[in-house]
């Protein structure tokens, strides 16, 4: 008798619990690299999306690299840790081609975003994720306060260039004219691609992410060798730096520049000083979204789509009011952003958009070339060998 | 002659099931998470990624990769290839680290405070490596590292040491020291606790020297917790990857590359499984003829 009341019970207790009001709430879990400023930038989107649709959504801090080894395990395991995941874009469409990745297609109209910006994750005619805010690598940093107390301006041609790099390594208490950040490597690299994209060109930088060029080509050696290494074997750029330590030593003026991307100006204490100017001749600036994807594995796969869809539009607008980040939702307006990504904006009128070279090959070549780059800064004289290497490793 | 229902230890049957019976659940978690792993990451060693076997093809092509051995970098210098950058790994870190720990052991035995010091040389090893790492990074940093600063005392000129080819490896080996030698220091403590004041005593009624007693009495004695030190630093030098990994990931252009960092890459940036399993196979046969003789001349000296 006691057994039959028992399971009984539990019966009951089972179809309470499923009962819609009394069923566990839903809980999105988002994955991201942002963390400090940026992750405090990236709440207020949330937050909207929590109120909008009153689904609860948890932020957790990933980044990219951890998240290229947690993952594929994690696939084959037939799970995700998260139901919305920020990642490389060549990442999720290798994944998508495996059936890793939720189709999107459908949630997102592809008219609403700048032209090309939803492709790389895209493959045939599916769409297997959301594109966020994109940020601009568009060049040199300074302060404006720094250049009026020099009598510094800014560069129009290579010579100024040059010229102008002389003068700030004259500047008593200037360690180097410019400040060379170091991750794990990539802020080396946004400066390259910025060089091969104003010396080689565009179609140069694509033809590399295409593979349809050889590092070693003299095209491409050509910008190392003419314009790079000489600036490296001049001493014009620091060693390597830490890019968040050298990003304040510059700040404080013990360097003239720095290249960074747009999100510098929610790094800085006073982003009415900041002045940036891309290389002379610069026909290309590298123009980088993100990417999220809602993994096959996410137990609200409905939820998750939808957040994704809210990421990919209303939440870019949220997004850009707080600087450093350009949408690529074309629906939203140019009095959202603050005035100086307007500046940011106008150094992208009549140069090409291109994507992150690194980022677009991913796979073993990009921390290589991360690699390669670090050596290249403090030996710049082995430049062949960095370019046999590169080469190499693309083969 | 085993008696009728009496194992031939002398065990009953009852016995042999009852031990049978706890030692089971071990052995299944043992073959399913480390015998069952090693077994299909040494076929894997073996086999294309298309899953035909392809015998030693493998291990040829990885082996002679320049990430693993480049012989140029003796006519051009580093990188020489994550393998010799074990070797010298093993070759720097190995010997200063068993006599740092012994020297430190020995000092600070009869040392006033001697517990507190030792405490704080322990906290290297209770730091996670992963956090060793960055502060290595910052370490040796030219612009605020302190031994940059401390050289540049003596003319040196300040450079970010972790960033130019012919310095990363060797600050991380120093970093390393750090990071280890508490490890050998507090088994040589231990060690030394074992050894009876009575044999100093009569050293020294003797008129043995110092040198002498720790040459002819300390080291000799010391023999089966120097092997311990010896193979357990091995290991850990053999595998080490976290600091590498944090601190200069790999680099520049390779100079401070490892065998278990490139183990790292094929996995999960080429995600070639078989080239990984390759490099830890061959790490694995390493370990294996290092410390199975060690500890079978331990287990010598024991008896």
């Amino acid at each position: 008798m006691r057994r039959k009341i028992l399971i009984v019970f539990l019966v009951a207790l089972v179809a309470i619990c499923s009962l819609p009001g009394v069923a566990a709430e839903k809980r999105l879990t988002v994955i991201s690299g942002w963390s400090g400023p940026e992750m405090d930038a990236f709440m207020p989107v949330l937050e909207a999306f929590e109120k909008e649709t009153g689904i609860d959504v948890e932020y957790q801090i990933y980044r990219a690299e951890d998240l290229a080894v947690l993952l594929p395990a994690q696939f084959d395991a037939k799970t995700a840790p998260a139901d919305v995941i920020f990642m490389w874009a060549w990442f999720i469409a290798k994944h998508a081609g495996d059936g890793h990745v939720l189709d999107m297609t459908g949630y997102l109209n592809e008219a609403d975003f700048i032209p090309g910006a939803l492709d790389p994750v895209k493959s045939g005619d599916k769409l297997y994720g959301g594109v966020y805010t994109g940020k601009v690598k568009p060049g040199f940093w300074y302060r404006k306060s720094f250049f009026e107390k020099h009598g510094l301006s800014v560069p129009k041609t290579w010579i100024e260039f040059t010229a102008l790099c002389s003068k700030i390594q004259r500047i008593s208490g200037i360690k180097a004219a410019i400040a060379s950040g170091n991750g794990v490597g990539w802020p080396l690299s946004d400066i390259t691609e910025h060089f091969i994209a104003s010396y080689a060109g565009p179609d140069v930088t694509h033809a590399l992410i295409d593979k349809q060029i050889s590092w070693q080509d003299p095209v491409v050696a050509s910008v190392f060798k003419d314009k790079l290494v000489p600036l490296l074997k001049a001493g014009y750029f620091s060693e390597p730096i830490e890019w968040t330590m050298a990003a304040d030593l510059w700040w404080g003026g013990e360097y003239g520049l720095f290249f960074m991307g747009s999100w510098i100006t929610g790094m800085v204490e006073d982003p009415d000083d900041l002045g940036v100017f891309s290389l002379p001749e610069c026909k290309g600036i590298v123009f980088a979204p993100d990417y999220a994807f809602a993994p096959a594995y996410t137990k609200y796969p409905e939820e998750a789509k939808r957040l994704l869809a809210f990421l990919s539009t209303k939440g870019q607008e949220i997004q850009v009011t707080a600087g450093g980040h350009i949408s690529t939702y074309a629906k939203v307006p140019l009095s959202a952003y603050p005035a100086v990504d307007r500046e940011v904006a106008a150094l992208l009128d009549g140069v090409v958009a291109l994507p992150d070279l690194d980022d677009t090959i991913g796979g073993e070549w990009q921390p290589a070339f991360w690699d390669q780059l670090k050596l290249l800064w403090v030996s710049p004289g082995r430049v062949d060998e960095v370019l046999e290497t590169l080469q190499r490793k693309v083969d | 002659m085993p008696v009728l229902g009496t194992c031939p230890g002398g065990d009953s049957v009852g016995q042999t099931r009852g031990r049978i019976f706890f030692f089971l659940p071990a052995l299944i978690l043992l073959a399913a998470f480390v015998v069952y792993p090693v077994i299909n990451t040494v076929w894997l060693s073996f086999q294309t990624p298309e899953g035909e076997f392809s015998f030693f093809k493998n291990y040829a092509e990885i082996l002679s990769e320049p990430e693993i051995v480049d012989l140029r970098g003796f006519k051009r210098g580093f990188p020489y290839g994550a393998l010799i950058h074990n070797i010298m790994w093993i070759v720097i870190h190995l010997p200063l680290t068993v006599m740092l720990g012994l020297i430190l052991a020995v000092i600070l035995r009869d040392v006033k405070g001697g517990a507190i010091i030792k405490s704080i040389i322990f906290l290297g090893m209770v730091t996670p490596m992963v956090v060793g790492g960055i502060i290595l990074r910052f370490l040796f940093d030219g612009s605020v590292g302190i031994l940059p600063s401390f050289l540049s005392l003596f003319g040196v000129a300040r450079r970010t040491l972790t960033a130019h080819p012919d310095t990363a490896l060797f600050a991380l080996i120093l970093g390393s020291l750090w990071l280890w030698t508490p490890f050998s220091m507090v088994l040589y403590s231990a060690g030394l606790e074992t050894i009876p004041d009575y044999v100093y005593e009569a050293a020294v009624i003797d008129g043995a020297s110092p040198l002498r007693i720790l040459f002819l009495i300390t080291v000799p004695l010391l023999r089966p917790v120097t092997g311990v030190v010896i193979t357990m630093t091995f290991l850990w030098v053999l595998k080490i990857f976290d600091i590498v990994y944090v601190a200069t990931m790999g680099g520049p252009g390779g100079a401070s590359n490892v065998l278990a960092l490139q183990m790292y890459m094929y996995a999960f940036r080429q995600f070639n499984a078989n080239a990984a399993a390759v490099v830890a196979t061959f790490l694995m046969i390493v370990a294996l003829v290092v410390s199975i003789p060690t500890f079978r001349a331990l287990r010598g000296d024991e008896s």
